[in-house]
């Protein structure tokens, strides 16, 4: 490799590896520069400035867009369920962006049906899909994002029924810049802020971000069941009778039901027993305490249970416990 | 020295279309240019890169900055000595000052105090004292380590980056 060679090298590595700056000098900045030049001829001192060079900056249109939710767990049949993404002007100049959302994308499940309207800004900042929120019309409210700037933007879609659970449906936000977009390095004369060029950044001047619906259904079952013991050896609920309440709870689907807590109220004419609620035949004790179930007393009685995060893998939880008839 | 010598001749012309007047120019002659790289392909795909006026950056950029230097007196200049600023929005880029026969030190003060990289030291905003980075060089020195000849030149570069 010839020294020439070498030195191209080294300055296309120079070229590939420009780091991405957020923003950055805002475009129309003017940077000038002026050097000087000291010396000393036939021993008195010489300080000559030379031209001052001007560079102006051009604005760099560049956007990204980023996926705000996490996937959501729909069902089959929901209607306008939201995904928050937000649309950021990473550029340094004003910047008009057009949106677009498509749900048709090759490799998931199901295809998500695009509500209508399919996009809305959070114009409340709920994070959600709410009354308040504006819906974005292209060419009518296309969000103008000063340099660095964002907008959150909610697409919403509804969920096709007769799908299994665990099915993944996709859908796209892509944002475009209104100025022009193409490969990086592109310049549009003349159309950048303030009539500088506008030159087209690494994302090149698109953007996308994708989200993710899940079908996730869930649904808990219980089963209740009662034996009873009278004091003579019987099983007639007659006063003075134990009756021992058996649940059994389940989680059906592929979902996973959070926080399951189960309340049963002691029925009317019976007294609780002291210390006989189960779980799984391990003791509870009556008190709010740290284990997870307790006895509420007052004008109407009952037991609590708190099942936690409850998936069907967990399979059944039996709760037991004891009632005399007054 | 055949390139050097047209680099001169595009400053003299440049001088004609009156960007540098300078009531008294002096001995020594001075240009400041500054330029970028640009990659072009040609027609078999083969890459090349050439230096362009960088009139217009964007954010990123890497601009050349280069003064350039003539004695068009008949008797020698001593200690010469070139001083250009990192300008406001642009970063240095490390090690990138050069310039032949020269002595390079920077400043990080604005251009008062010049030094060598492992003499300048920064305060961080806590207080406590460190060794300057390149990236916070405010100005460059060249000193020229022997008499700039009747008819000689030189020139003095470096790079810096667009925030």
């Amino acid at each position: 490799m010839t020294r020439l060679q070498l030195a191209l090298a080294s300055c296309l590595v120079l070229l590939v590896a420009r780091p991405a700056f957020a923003a950055g000098t805002p475009a129309g900045t003017i940077i000038p520069n002026t050097a000087q030049v000291t010396y000393t001829v036939g021993g008195s001192q010489v300080t000559t400035p030379s031209n001052t060079n001007t560079i102006t900056v051009d604005e760099r249109l560049d956007v990204v867009v980023t996926l705000q939710s996490p996937p959501l767990p729909v069902q089959g049949g929901d209607t306008r369920r939201g995904l928050l993404l937000r649309v950021t002007n990473i550029g340094n100049g004003d910047e008009v962006f057009s949106l677009a959302m498509t749900s048709a994308i090759a490799g998931d499940d199901f295809d998500p049906i695009p509500s209508i309207p399919a996009i809305y800004f959070d114009t409340d900042a709920s994070g959600d899909l709410s009354a308040a929120d504006t819906p974005y019309v292209a060419g009518s409210n296309d969000p103008l994002l000063v340099a660095d700037a964002f907008v959150t933007v909610i697409v919403a879609n509804d969920i096709p029924t007769g799908l299994v659970n665990g099915a993944i449906g996709r859908t796209r936000l892509t944002a475009t810049s209104k100025t022009g977009a193409g490969p990086p390095g592109a310049i549009f004369a003349g159309l950048g802020k303030t009539g500088v060029n506008a030159v087209v950044g690494v994302s090149g001047g698109v953007a996308n971000a994708v989200g993710v619906y899940v079908v996730s259904d869930v649904s808990l079952s219980n089963v209740k069941s009662a034996t009873v013991q009278d004091p003579f050896g019987g099983s007639e609920p007659v006063p003075g009778a134990r009756i021992t309440y058996q649940i059994v709870v389940a989680a059906t689907g592929t979902g996973t039901a959070a926080n399951a807590v189960l309340d049963d109220p002691i029925p009317a004419n019976t007294t609780f027993v002291a210390g006989s609620l189960r779980l799984n035949a391990v003791a509870l004790s009556d008190a709010a305490d740290a284990d997870a179930g307790e006895f509420i007393a007052g004008a109407s009685p009952a037991i609590r249970v708190r099942l936690g995060s409850l998936a069907a893998a967990a399979g059944n939880q039996t709760i037991v416990f004891q009632v005399t008839i007054n | 020295m055949k390139i050097v010598k047209g680099w001169f001749l595009a400053s003299a012309l440049t001088l004609v279309a009156g960007e540098a007047p300078a009531a008294d120019p002096g001995c020594i002659v001075v240009q400041n240019v500054a330029e970028m790289e640009q990659l072009t392909s040609d027609a078999a795909g083969k890459q090349s890169v050439k230096l362009v006026p960088a009139t217009k950056v964007v954010p990123g950029d890497t601009v050349i900055y280069t003064v350039k230097f003539r004695n068009r007196c008949d008797k020698p200049a001593d200690n010469v000595s070139v001083d250009n600023p990192v300008p406001e929005h642009m970063v240095y880029v490390a090690d990138s000052a050069i310039g032949p026969n020269t002595d390079v030190s920077f400043s990080v003060d604005g251009g008062y105090h010049f030094g060598k990289p492992e003499t300048l030291r920064k305060k961080d905003a806590d207080g406590t004292e460190r060794a300057a980075r390149a990236n916070e060089y405010t100005s460059i020195r060249w000193v020229m380590r022997h008499a700039l000849a009747a008819g000689a030149e030189g020139y003095a570069r470096f790079r810096a980056v667009l925030e």
